[in-house]
Order: structure tokens, then sequence, then C-alpha cells
């Protein structure tokens, strides 16, 4: 039981940190990336990088969120830019582009499953149970990508004025915000949590050029679930999380991996704004 | 009634056929393009295996397989704008069908054929389950690609569970299946393929199918034609869900495998990928850059893996971002005399209007108006949160009147149009619409009780002809053919009179989005009017006419409550215009009824020239 | 430190080599070898690849066989199913290749064998697998369950006292397959099963599984995933998790086993070959491998020396019979024996092989101490109506 209530706290963060990226792009530029995954993978790879370098593994997550940031941007600005009106293409686009990072990878890096140093070894005895400290690591770790994405839109410039477009871009533009701007800063961060995210959760387990897709699905489920806002994010990766680590233990695990997306289904049908307040 | 059929009759547009240009009438390609398309396909699928090397025709078998899924992303897709990630899945239950009957039962024709019509079953009630829970009342449209992105996970994840069963991760293999030669397998799949398309073919081009580009065009407006627009796309789901089926059972039949991968949602995407590429919404580009993409991949896939992907990825991506038709129209023939082909092919299926004859049901003039009014509201209110936008609104409207609801901006007019013509607007109160009251039922419904609803800004099909979004008007009464066209469009003579006066009969070939302003609105009010409808609601008809088009406008809607008995309401802001032809006017304000009366009481009351002055106030007092 | 670019063109010349041209008399001989460059198996692939090669290069350089030199044909087959059916169609339609020589995951495996019915080659599977698969044109020269499971399950049940068994596989005809034998001699034994779970085939998160481990406690796990990348996923978990049973690893190779690093330490595997084995040919094999490949080199191991020893096999095959024809080939197989690093291998017994197994403990090094041998383990009835 404490071990599942771990279980559940950790796979909720690694939910949040997974998903946080592409919830930012959708809340400000209602666009659902489906180059997500290929940015979780591009994470994983920076990971691999650092273990070949022979470098600390904790500068594999500034080294992927910095990389993540400068590809991102510069998509935004050659791909995703002119399909603002077009949102249905913006996922194919992306997907598209997902497509095309994952061939890149793949001649760089080989297609093999590759593996990676983790920053941190062992156990940690945590309500009475034997626990991956690295895991346990993910918590603080999510929360902390949480406060600091609020803090980033409540409390900056640029937070102001990605807040003042998602409400009304017209006024935004004639207040002179730079939205074009704003936009691309905003992919940029979107794409450097998601690579930032892929570091987090590959020294779990593997690297190889499709590793970022069954998260894109995961990922892309929630936000629908959550909306616009971090909050109700954080509600959607507990409870639909929960309820995958849940229906894994107790049923099985290939069921479980169908329970977020499942659930979600079942949530916007009955509730087309989701956990979102309106 | 008379002369307005002769006036139809000798209206130029009307009569004639504009003649085919290119082709020469008389010949085999002319009368019967499509047929002759298709035995040409045919013979050349059953010459192929003759002369192409063996390792072409074996990757050529599930090339055409995986074509005619694309055909069907097509039709989803391309035509009809919905976005589906889900086709794998309903391949996969095809694939899955055959390989778990022929390995846990074995190989009987017998079985055999159940295993055929279970996977057709299952596609159907899977494809009506994913329509129904994707078109429901009210759902996002991007809610749709959410469930078609969830159905090939739950798919694949329920193969997964199956353990021994479904085999799980190594799939299905090795069970005993049909034996057949290689030539044999490509005739079968490349005929199965050609006559699908066919099929396909002349299902968009029918007028049901131009119910299709309707759909993706403004879904709001057919469902106010009376369309029922989800069970279309349910039926369509299911059509394709079947077919996707039908040729994932080949798949399996053929290569005596299945596996998890053929129901995965990546697979799904690349069914959309190549439907992008070869073209969306063009059948045959889908369909040629399936099997060409498919081809090459099994040749490059050797030597060239990640390269080959590279470039399908970019060429994806520049498709997408700056050639939405597709790669294959373009490099085909060159975009315009591609697209001037088409045009041609629309301007020789013009139809010829003609007047219906009013049958006695239509128009009951005078019996029964009395009985029960055309429209009675009682109590509606309408609320958004805590804003209420309408407050108690009663009033009842009959047959052969021509009720005005005038009010400032912000009065609830539109509101209240919306509240009559569909069920879920209201937050209280009751509709009746000849008696019927519409509940909680959706537009598709009120337009069968009888309303008929123009809008404020024209709403028509853009990319469809002016013929054509006429006749959508007219399915609700005539059946629509599945596989051709019509020769003839029967419209009511108030619309015909409509389209006439205007001079809208002038364009009948030209596609809506070229049209004025004017007659646009002009070809929304004819629409709306071919629906026959007892009960006509318009929003400001004629904002933005021109002073002699309101008045022929005026004229005919004088006209239509004077002669057909229909019950119209108004939403206008030009006085002028509602004293010419009103003969009864209410008086919305904030949200409440404030004046209801004759054209004279409300154009000489105190309160419409407070209201129209700004000075609010009064009302209360007016209530009072 | 590895060098995955140079280990990748390696593999693209490999491909490279391979031209679908028609067959002419002096046309080298081709040897196909479907294998999974992506997905699970890419972790031991390119050891496979090297073997192959290594064999191939060594027969050429004495003259080729039959007057014609060998030539390898490599294709990736994603390690499923559906990646098979390409690879085997490409190799066996467009590359025409003479024969089919690799190590796979028995979902391809199974996936391939239609094919190679249709084409008519021979085909020699060179990965351990769940046994009973059975068809005129399949050899087998690894180990099937009932060499290889006898030895772990004793040892933890006699030697370490293991009352309680969890079993964990791919869920695979392989993992299946090898549990199912495992399960089934537990039981004989007299042991308790107390959970047995399976996670498909490229699944990475084993949270749930080690939820459930903890939950029963047992003695001793015994795994048997595809080979590979879960291996190394199910391994760090487990030891992440500080679950302390003992650990049986059905599916593990030296080579993915180093790859693991410390977290391999204490894993108890029962193999065919064994780096350490001490005999001339291991000696010399090693040798050559280093000179060939050098800091290239994939670490030797029991999926990718029988993929060396069958290329011999095949090519002693050939010479009996005299020509490339699939009959006649067929026929002399099982009659041809090789002297490889495992020592004397012969596909007599339904066209599987009689092979020396060792039992052996993971050091924190990676490398393998040997616990017990046991001499020519018959590959027992595997496929009775084959001769």
């Amino acid at each position: 039981m404490q071990a599942q209530i771990l279980d559940i706290a950790t796979s909720a963060a690694m939910l949040y940190a997974v998903a946080a990226g592409l919830l930012v792009i959708f809340g400000v530029m209602k666009i659902i990336n489906f180059a997500h995954g290929a940015f979780l993978t591009l994470g994983g790879y920076c990971a691999l990088l650092t273990t070949w370098a022979g470098i600390s593994p904790w500068l594999a997550f500034p080294v992927a969120a910095i990389v993540g940031f400068i590809i991102g941007a510069l998509v935004e600005r050659f791909i995703v830019r002119p399909l603002y009106q077009r949102p249905l293409d913006a996922i194919l686009a992306t997907w598209g582009l997902g497509i095309i990072l994952g061939q890149v990878i793949t001649l760089i890096f080989g297609r093999e499953v590759q593996f990676v140093q983790s920053p941190v070894q062992g156990t940690a005895l945590v309500l009475d149970t034997d626990y991956s400290l690295y895991r346990l690591l993910l918590v603080p770790g999510a929360i902390l990508v949480g406060v600091a994405l609020a803090a980033l839109l409540h409390g900056t410039r640029l937070g102001l004025a990605a807040r003042a477009v998602i409400m009304n871009e017209a006024l935004a533009r004639g207040l002179g915000i730079d939205s074009d701007r704003v936009r691309s800063l905003t992919f940029g961060l979107g794409s450097a949590l998601a690579a930032l995210a892929g570091a987090l959760i590959t020294p779990l387990s593997s690297v190889d050029p499709a590793m970022g897709v069954p998260w894109l699905v995961n990922a892309f489920m929630l936000v629908m679930v959550a909306g616009r806002s971090l909050i109700s994010l954080m509600v959607a990766t507990v409870v639909l999380g929960g309820a995958q680590v849940l229906v894994s233990s107790y049923a099985s695990p290939v069921l479980g991996g169908l329970t977020i997306a499942v659930l979600a289904a079942i949530i916007l049908r009955i509730r087309p704004q989701g956990f979102a307040r309106d | 009634m008379t002369d307005h059929a002769d006036h139809a009759a000798e209206s130029p547009a009307a009569g004639t056929v504009a003649p085919p240009r290119g082709l020469a009438p008389g010949t085999l390609a002319a009368r019967h393009p499509v047929a002759l398309g298709t035995l040409l396909a045919l013979g050349a699928v059953n010459v192929a295996p003759l002369v192409i090397d063996t390792y072409s025709v074996n990757v050529l078998v599930r090339s055409f397989l995986y074509a005619a899924v694309a055909l069907t992303v097509d039709l989803l897709w391309g035509y009809t704008g919905i976005l589906t990630f889900g086709q794998s899945a309903f391949f996969g239950i095809g694939a899955y069908a055959l390989g778990l009957a022929f390995t846990h039962i074995g190989l009987t024709p017998a079985v055999a054929v159940l295993a055929l019509a279970g996977a057709v079953v299952v596609a159907a009630a899977v494809a009506a389950l994913t329509g129904w829970l994707a078109f429901g009342y009210g759902v996002s449209p991007i809610y749709v690609s959410v469930v078609t992105l969830v159905l090939p996970i739950v798919a694949t994840q329920l193969v997964f569970s199956g353990g021994t069963f479904t085999g799980s991760s190594s799939g299905l293999s090795g069970f005993d299946t049909f034996e057949l030669d290689l030539e044999d397998w490509f005739r079968l799949a490349g005929c199965g393929l050609v006559l699908a398309t066919a099929a396909a073919w002349l299902f968009v081009r029918s007028d049901a199918g131009r119910v299709l580009v309707a759909i993706r065009e403004n879904e709001q407006r057919c469902t106010y034609l009376g369309l029922r627009t989800a069970r279309i796309k349910i039926a369509l789901m299911i059509a394709c869900g079947i077919v996707a089926a039908i040729a994932g059972y080949g798949y399996a039949a053929y290569t005596d495998v299945v596996a998890p991968e053929l129901t995965g949602f990546v697979f799904g995407t690349e069914l959309v990928i190549w439907v992008a590429l070869g073209g969306r919404g063009t059948l045959l580009g889908p369909v040629v850059g399936t099997i060409l993409i498919d081809l090459t991949s099994a040749y490059l896939s050797g030597s060239l893996p990640f390269i080959w992907q590279l470039l399908l990825g970019v060429a994806f991506v520049l498709v997408i971002v700056a050639l939405p038709r597709g790669l294959l129209p373009v490099l085909a023939a060159g975009g315009r005399r591609f697209a001037g082909a088409a045009a041609g092919t629309r301007a020789a299926v013009l139809p010829n209007l003609v007047p219906l004859v009013p049958t006695p049901t239509a128009a009951p003039a005078d019996a029964g108006a009395s009985a029960t009014p055309a429209l009675r509201l009682r109590g509606v209110t309408r609320r958004y949160g805590s804003l209420q936008v309408l407050h108690d609104i009663s009033f009842t409207a009959h047959a052969g009147e021509l009720l005005s609801i005038v009010g400032p901006n912000g009065a609830g007019k539109s509101s209240l149009m919306r509240c009559i013509a569909d069920g879920h607007e209201r937050t209280g109160g009751t509709v009746d619409i000849a008696g019927h009251p519409i509940g909680r039922r959706n537009p598709e419904a009120c337009v069968a009780f009888g309303v008929g609803r123009k809008f404020q800004a024209a709403s028509v099909f853009d990319t469809l002809t002016v013929a054509e979004c006429l006749r959508l008007a007219r399915m609700r009464h005539e059946p629509p053919s599945l596989w051709r066209r019509a020769k003839t469009l029967r419209l009511p003579v108030s619309a015909l009179q409509v389209a006439q006066a205007t001079g809208l009969l002038e364009h009948s070939g030209e596609e809506a989005r070229h049209l004025s302003h004017g007659l646009k609105q002009a070809l929304e009010l004819a629409m709306v009017l071919a629906l026959e409808p007892t009960v006509l609601l318009l929003d400001e008809p004629t904002a933005g006419l021109t002073r002699p088009e309101r008045q022929t406008i005026g004229t005919i809607l004088s006209a239509l409550t004077r002669d057909s008995g229909m019950c119209v309401l108004l939403v206008e802001h030009d006085l002028d215009f509602v004293r010419e032809i009103s003969s009864r006017v209410v008086v919305l304000h904030q949200g409440k009824l404030a004046l209801d009366g004759t054209v004279a009481e409300v154009v000489g009351s105190d309160l419409v020239r407070t209201i129209y002055s700004g000075e609010t106030h009064a009302l209360g007092d007016a209530h009072g | 430190m590895r060098y995955p670019m140079l280990a990748a063109g390696a593999v693209m010349v490999a491909l490279g080599t391979a031209g679908p041209l028609p067959a002419q008399a002096a046309d080298p001989i081709r040897i196909g070898v479907p294998v999974g460059l992506s997905g699970a198996n890419s972790v031991v692939a390119p050891s496979v690849v090297q073997s192959a090669q290594l064999a191939i290069d060594e027969i050429n350089a004495k003259g080729g066989v039959l007057g014609r030199s060998l030539e390898l044909a490599v294709a990736d087959d994603a390690s499923g199913a559906a990646g098979a059916q390409k690879a085997f169609d490409s190799l066996i339609f467009q590359k025409k290749v003479d024969v089919l020589i690799s190590m796979e995951t028995s979902a391809a495996r199974n996936a391939g064998l239609p094919i190679v019915g249709r084409g008519k080659v021979p085909y020699i599977y060179t990965s351990f697998y769940e046994g009973h698969s059975c068809s005129p044109y399949l050899y087998v020269d690894a180990w099937v369950p009932d060499q290889q499971v006898a030895p772990i399950v004793d040892y933890f049940q006699k030697e370490k006292g293991a009352k309680t068994f969890f079993l964990i596989g791919s869920d695979y005809a392989f993992g299946r397959g090898m549990l199912d034998f495992t399960r089934e001699y537990i039981k004989k034994q007299g042991g308790q099963i107390v959970g047995e779970e399976y996670q498909p085939m490229d699944a990475s998160d084993w949270t749930p599984v080690i939820s459930k481990i903890r939950a029963t406690n047992p003695d001793a796990l015994v795994t048997s995933t595809a080979g590979g990348a879960p291996n190394v996923t199910l391994t760090k978990q487990l030891r992440a998790a500080g679950i302390k049973a003992l650990y049986g690893n059905l599916a593990v190779d030296e080579g993915t086993a180093k790859n693991l690093g410390a977290d391999a330490a204490g894993i108890v595997i029962s193999a065919s070959y064994l780096t350490s084995i001490d005999s001339p040919t291991n000696h010399a094999f090693a040798a050559a491998l280093d000179k060939k490949f050098g800091s290239d080199l994939k670490t030797p191991n029991d999926l990718s020396v029988p993929e060396y020893e069958a290329v011999y096999l095949y090519a002693a095959a050939l010479e009996k019979a005299g020509s490339t024809k699939a009959d006649a080939v067929l026929a002399a197989l099982p009659t041809v024996s090789v002297d490889g690093p495992r020592g004397s291998i012969r596909m007599d017994k339904q066209h599987h092989a009689p092979l020396t197994m060792y039992l052996g403990e993971v050091q924190g090094d990676g490398s393998v101490k040997v616990l017990k041998s046991f001499k020519d383990v018959d590959p027992g009835a595997q496929c009775p109506t084959l001769k």
C-alpha cells in the first residue's frame, strides 16, 4: 500500500513533467504540438551525450533544456507560424516534424536502444519502503517545474505578455505586445520543458529514437483534460496517473497502459472542458 | 402559382444545360468516364503481374490493401474534415478476425466467411460507438481526433492483453490460409482496390457525396438545413470502418501474419501522411500516393532506411505548410489544368431547375392556421452563467403573420432566434412549433417541425456551386442518390422566385464563395425557403443589400406570408423596412419583451422612441 | 565510451555490399541476415552482424565455398513480426539470398517462416528460444528450455534454498514459452509460483510488476524478456527498487550484462557460450574478432556465437551438398558438424543441436563466473514429426 502511494506520486510527477511543455504551448498558442514526443527523445539523447562525454549526469538537464529551447524557437518560426489559422494542420505538421527529428537522431546516434547514466543510485527508505531514490527525486523535480512555470507566467514581463495573448490577442497587439515574439518564446519554452522531461525520464529506462511516442499520447490526453491551467494539469496527472497505477497493480499492467487514454476520452465526452473550471 | 412556374421556365439558366467542354458527346469517355477508367484500371491490374518482377508484385499486394484504407481516410478527412488517426484500428480488426479464427478454429470455408462477417460486424459496431462518442451535440471538434487516437491504442493494448490467445507482442502467424498464387493475390487485391476507388469516386461526385463537403465547409448550416450530420458522419465512419476491416482481412490472409503494429497509432498516422502527400480530397491522389510511397519504401528501406523516412517527413511537413492540396495534384497536371478540368465536369452536370408543384399538404394557408399557432413561446429565458440575456419571453405567432422583432443591439434578438431553432439553447420555458414542443432537440429536429433559419451573416457552402447548395437544402424532402447526380432540381416556387428576382439563377454553376455579398444572402434565403418551413426565422436578411435588392426581398416576404401562409419572424434594424412589410411587431429591450402590437401601435409608442433614443429607465415604468 | 557512428557506418557498409543482381555462376552465395537493428534486439544485434561478417570473411579468405565467395545481406526486422515480414520479403524475393542465418525474436521468426516456406530457402535460426518451432526449412543451433532452465532452478532450490518464485516475461512466444516450461519444472520440483507477469515486448516501465514483486516477496525471480533492451530496463529498475531476491535471467547474454555494469552483479544465467570458455577455438575466435573490429568490437555472446557457427555449418553443408539448391542443403545440414567456440555443434536432433551448457553468475565487472557446466545436453523432443 505504501509502495503504491509512492508509485502514484512518482508516476504523477513524471506525467506532470512530461505534459507541462505541451500544456504551455497549447495554452498560449492553442496549438497541439505533436512533435512533443520527438522533443522528449531529443532530451533523452542529450542525456546520452552527457553520459558519453563522461561529465556529470546532472548537466543533462540544463543541456536538454537549452537544446530544446533553441530548436523549438526555430521550429516555431519556420513551421508553426504559417499554421495558426489551421489548428488541425498544425497537429499534422508538428507530427511530421517529429518524424524528421527522429530520423535525424537515428542518423546521428544509430537506431539501437541505448542507456544513460543515472545522476543518483540506490534506494531510500520512505513510508517503510525501500524505494528508488531517483524516482522519489522526480516529485520535488516536477513541483519545481510547476512552481517555476507559475512564477514565469505571473511574475515576469514575458508571462504578462503571454497571458495577454491568451486572453485577447488583438487587444494585446494593440497594446504593443509583439505576439510573434511571445509565441516564439512560448514554443521554445514548451520544447525546452519537453526535452528536460525527456532527460528526466531516461535514467529510469532507455533511449531509442521512438521513445517519445507513447509519452506523447498520454501527455496529449492529459492536456486535453487539463485545459490551460497548471493546477488542473496537476489534478489530472494525479487522478489519471493514479488510476493507471491502480489498474496496473490490481488488474494488469497492459490494461494500465490504456487507462489514461480511455479515462480522458470518457471525461471529455461527459465534460468537454475537462478539469478546467470553464 | 402558374406564372411563377412560367418565369422559371423562361429563365435562361434554369432551363439549359451547358454542354461539357473537351469531351465529344456520344463517346464512351464522355458518357461513362468512370466506367472507362475502371475498365482500364482493371485491365492493367490483371496484366501487370505478368510483366513486373516478383518482389514488386509481392509488395504491391500489400500496397493495394493499404491504399484501400488510405481511401477511407481521404473520405473521412479529405472530404468530410474528420481528422482520424484510427483507421488502423479497423484494419487491425479485420486482420485479427482472420488470424484468430484461422489459428484457433482452423481454415474452412465456413470459418472464413464467418470471420469476415465477424470483422464487418465488429468494425461497424466500433465505428458506430466511435462516431457516437465523437459526434455528440456540443462535443468539441478536436474531440474526434482524441477518440480516434484512443481507438488504436485501446486496440493495441487489447491485443497485448490477449496473452497467447492473440499472441500479444508476437502476433499470430503460420496459420493455414487460402492457397492462392502470388499473381492471383495481386489481381484480387488490385481489382478490389479499383472497384472500391470507383465506388468512392461515384459516391463523392453524387448528390449525396456533396453532403460530405458541405459538412466540412459548414456543418452548422447543414444542421439548420435539417441534415442529421451526426448520423451522416457515423454512417460514413461505419462504411469506412468496414472497408478498412475488409482490407485488413485481406492483408492477414495474404501475409499469413497479424501483428500488433497493424492496429497501432503509428500506422494510423502513416495513413494520414500518405493521404496528405497524395492530395487530400482527391481520392486518386491518396490511392496512387500510397502505392508509390509503399513501393518505394520497400525498395529503399533496405539501403536508405533513414534517409527515406527523413525525406518523407520533410515532404509531409512541406505539403502541410505550403501545399495543402498535396503533391500529386501539383505534380500530375500543373495546378491550373487540374482545377480547370474539375470545374469543367462540375459545369457539365448543372441541373435543370424546375418549380415544385405544391402538394395539398404543403401550405394550408387558412386551414388549421387558427387552430394551433405556428409558434408559441412560454416563459423563455436564457442565461450565460450569471448573465441573463432573455427574461420570461412569451408570445405566439400564427401562419400568415410577418412578425418583426426589433430592439437595440444586445436586446437579445439573436438569442431569441437561437432559442427557437435549437432546443439546447434556452435555459427555461417552452417553445412549440406548430404544436410540437421542441424540448431539448437539436436544430435538425426543429427543422423537421418546420423551422427555417437564416443567419445574420450569410451562411452558405463556399466551395459548392449555387445549384449544389440549393440541392442540399432539398435533401430533407428528396433523399439524394448515392451514386449519381439528378438532372433536375425541384425547388418550391418561393425559393425559385428569390433566386430569379435577385439574379442568382445566372450564377447557378458558380461556387458560392465567388458570389457577391448580396447574392450570398439571396442564396441562403433561397436555401431556407427550399426547406418549405412553416416558421421562417430571418436574422437581418437585408443587411448589406442594395435598396432594390431589399425591395425585392420585401415583396417576396410579403407574398410568402400572404400566399403560402408561412409564419415569418424577422429581426431587423431598418425600421422603415419593418414598417413596410410587418403585420405585427415585438419590441425587445434588455432581454425583456417590452411591447407586442401592430405596426401602427409600436411605431407610434413613446416606449420605442425612448428605447431608441437610449433612455432606458422608461422601460421599467412601462412594464410596471 | 563508445563510438556509435563508426558502428553505424560498419552496418551501412555491410548493407551496401548486397546488391539485387541476377544470379550467375560466379556470383557470390548470398547469406541473408534479418536481425533487430532497431527495437528490443538492437542491443545485441550489432554483435550478431559482426559474427556473421567475421565468419564470412574467414571463409572467403580461404577461397570461399564451391568456388564462390559468400556475401552478407543484412535487413532490419525491427525486432517484431511486422518488420520481419518486410525484411524476409526483401531478402528472399528482392535480394534473392540463398540462405537465411539469423538471431531474431520469436515474433520475427514466426512471422518470417511462412515467407521462408513460400521462397523455399533454408533458414538457420541462431537464437536461443522457447522450442517446438518446426519447419522443413528451419534448423536451430542454439538452446531450448529443455537444455537451459533446469540448472538455474535447481541451483536456486537446492543450493540457495529458494521455495517461492516470481516469473516475469515479455509477452510473446519466447517469454511465454520459456516461462511455461519454467513454471511446470518448478512445480514438479516442489517449488511455489507466487506471481507471473508479462509486459509487451517494447515495455520499458516495470513499475507495476515491481510493485507486485514487493507485495509477494518471493525468494527468487526468474525472468525471460526479449533479448536486449527489456533486460536492461528491468534489471535497472529492479536494482533501483532495492529488490533483493535471487535473480535468474533466462535471456540475458554476456554482452548485455556488460552494458548493465554493476547492476548486473549477482544475476544467475545459464548459457551455451561464455567468453571465458577455455578452448583453442574460442581463443582464436576472440582474437580474430578483436583484430577485425578493434575498438568497435561488441562483446561476443550467447546470441552472436551461434550465428558465427551457423555460417560455418552452412558452408559445410554446401560442400557436402555440392550446390546451393535448397533440397540438397537441407538434407546435408543435420549431417555436418563444426568445431566452434562453443565446441562441436551438429543439428541432428530433430533439427536442433545438443549443447554444452554453463551455469554462471554475473560479477560486478560484467564478467561471468562459471558455477557449473553440463556436457552435451540433449534438446529433447522438439519436433517429433521431423527427423
